[in-house]
């Protein structure tokens, strides 16, 4: 007589892979909580940069410090993706695994499966937005600046959980041989399947550093070449891209007019100056990269006045917070504000050259902002005021 | 460790409510778009991507012998990822005709060289290991040659 079965669900015995280990994916965990530590560190310290008056200035040397900061931040997002994938299948099993059947046991494995859930969504979630932002593509409504710092808390703070909780096992599975089988689920097959664990480990970390080489020239220039799924070739009118151009934020007639005047105001008294009287004013020449919140940046020479040479025309005191405005009339990107440090130092300039020729257009014709260490959002491009409250 | 555990938990608990506290400051719209795309996330791995994968192992450790997968595994935990991680650059979602610097490579050329060089070389590897294991007639630690 044939007996019917009826079809199981699957449970965490069906999973018999010798690669799904604790001493794999720990291992795969101490390099994804290093790559997630330096996102949320970086990503702190650009949050810091782009508020317009922190409680504590954002320094303005060393001149390429955002640009480091920020490119770490998108490299180490990128590299996280090979990690979290293989991390994900490791543990896969653990999604189908039974609950404990005693009710204080119950209760504390729900609480942790909770965590887990929280922790692997929050982390999909800041993979996927980051590495969407990074190449202009924003497919949802949410505000993805301040949603993606939100995140960046509660994942780091499901990640610190989750290490708090597993740390005996992941002790002790780092303290061990890769081989091991100490702590394995006692389903798992014996020996090398397929592939050995070792050799798992190290194709993660080649996946790691593939990813890395095909991204990572948008801000280093020298991966240029290799960086394939790059999201800039690093190229750009006067050799240098751009976010946002003249067209798409609608300043081509205000910016070209020759009617255009800067204002420079300090309460009731005002400095208006056309493109020549910029270009008659001292001249100051420094090399400041442009740093984009979206992690591309590029090196390039730039020729303007300083900003605080402007800010004497109208007798500002020193340690001044100025509010720079451009013509555009609207984009995140129309207003800035520059701490009394940046718009005091010597390298803060109203740019009027770029590699010793003219500003293009899209670069921020006829005068754009450029200031050591900030974020490139910020270097408010066609400027059109300068002010200071009194 | 028991202190260092609690400590943890404690830490980990406070940073994780300030995000919530965070997001739910920015109004309910933000945050239901934002649960969506949690969730959404959630389901493509764990419903979608995780499914897939098994799906293939399945099959390929059916129609392959097993001590012929293993440049195919490591091809594909080295392809997949960088693939993902590289839809918005190969479906040039955010590029603009007014800005010809974003999103400015050949990037389905691009990716097609950096596939047949990771094929290429993982294949090189593989018969280098084949070799290697039958010169010495033992095994191997990268697996390749394993039962």
């Amino acid at each position: 007589m044939r007996t019917m079965t009826r079809p199981r669900v699957p449970d965490e015995r069906d999973f018999t892979s010798w690669l799904r280990s604790p001493t794999v994916t720990a291992r795969v965990g101490v390099w994804l909580g290093v790559c997630f530590g330096l996102a949320f560190v970086t990503g702190l310290v650009s949050h810091w940069a782009q508020t317009p008056s922190p409680w504590l200035p954002f320094p303005t040397s060393p001149s390429w410090g955002y640009r480091v900061t920020q490119g770490v931040h998108v490299i180490a997002g990128t590299a996280a993706v090979p990690l979290l994938l293989v991390k994900l299948w490791t543990v896969f099993p653990k999604l189908v695994a039974r609950p404990p059947k005693e009710a204080r046991d119950l209760v504390l494995h729900g609480l942790e499966r909770i965590s887990i859930a929280v922790l692997v969504a929050a982390a999909i979630f800041q993979l996927v937005t980051g590495l969407a932002n990074a190449a202009q593509w924003y497919p949802w409504r949410f505000n993805f600046r301040p949603t993606h710092y939100a995140l960046a808390w509660i994942a780091i703070g499901a990640l610190v959980v989750h290490i708090a909780v597993k740390l005996p096992l992941i002790s002790a599975a780092l303290g061990s041989d890769v081989d091991s089988t100490a702590l394995d689920r006692p389903t798992l097959e014996r020996g090398p399947g397929v592939i050995s664990r070792r050799g798992l480990l190290r194709t993660t970390w080649v996946a790691t550093g593939v990813a890395v080489l095909a991204t990572a020239g948008s801000t280093v220039p020298w991966l240029r070449k290799v960086s394939v799924l790059g999201v800039r070739s690093g190229t750009g009118p006067q050799g240098v891209p751009i976010n946002h151009s003249a067209v798409y934020r609608g300043v081509v007639a205000a910016a070209t007019s020759p009617a255009y005047r800067l204002t420079v105001a300090y309460g009731d008294r005002q400095a208006r100056l056309s493109l020549a009287d910029l270009r008659a004013m001292p001249l100051t020449t420094a090399s400041l990269p442009i740093a984009c919140v979206e992690g591309w940046s590029a090196g390039a020479t730039w020729t303007g006045v300083p900003v605080r040479a402007l800010l004497d025309l109208v007798g500002t005191p020193g340690g001044s917070e100025v509010l720079v405005e451009s013509l555009q009339e609207h984009g995140g990107e129309r207003l800035s504000t520059l701490a009394g440090n940046v718009a005091d130092h010597p390298h803060t300039l109203l740019a009027l050259a770029l590699d010793g020729e003219p500003l293009s257009l899209d670069h921020g014709f006829p005068c754009r902002l450029i200031a050591p260490d900030r974020p490139g959002v910020l270097q408010t491009k066609w400027v059109g005021r300068l002010e200071v409250a009194t | 460790m028991r202190v260092i555990r609690a400590g943890g938990v404690g830490t980990g608990v406070l940073a994780a409510a300030y995000g919530v506290w965070l997001l739910l400051d920015l109004g309910w719209a933000n945050t239901r778009s934002t649960l969506l795309w949690l969730v959404g996330g959630v389901v493509l791995h764990d419903g979608v991507f995780a499914v897939l994968v098994l799906a293939v192992a399945l099959v390929a450790l059916r129609l392959v012998p097993r001590d012929r997968l293993a440049p195919w595994v490591v091809a594909l935990v080295i392809l997949v990822p960088v693939t993902l991680a590289g839809i918005p650059e190969l479906g040039r979602f955010g590029a603009r005709p007014d800005n010809p610097t974003l999103l400015d490579r050949p990037y389905w050329l691009g990716w097609s060289v950096m596939v047949t060089l990771v094929v290429a070389g993982v294949l090189v590897g593989a018969v280098a290991t084949r070799r290697r294991t039958a010169v010495r007639g033992g095994d191997d630690d990268t697996g390749a040659g394993g039962r």
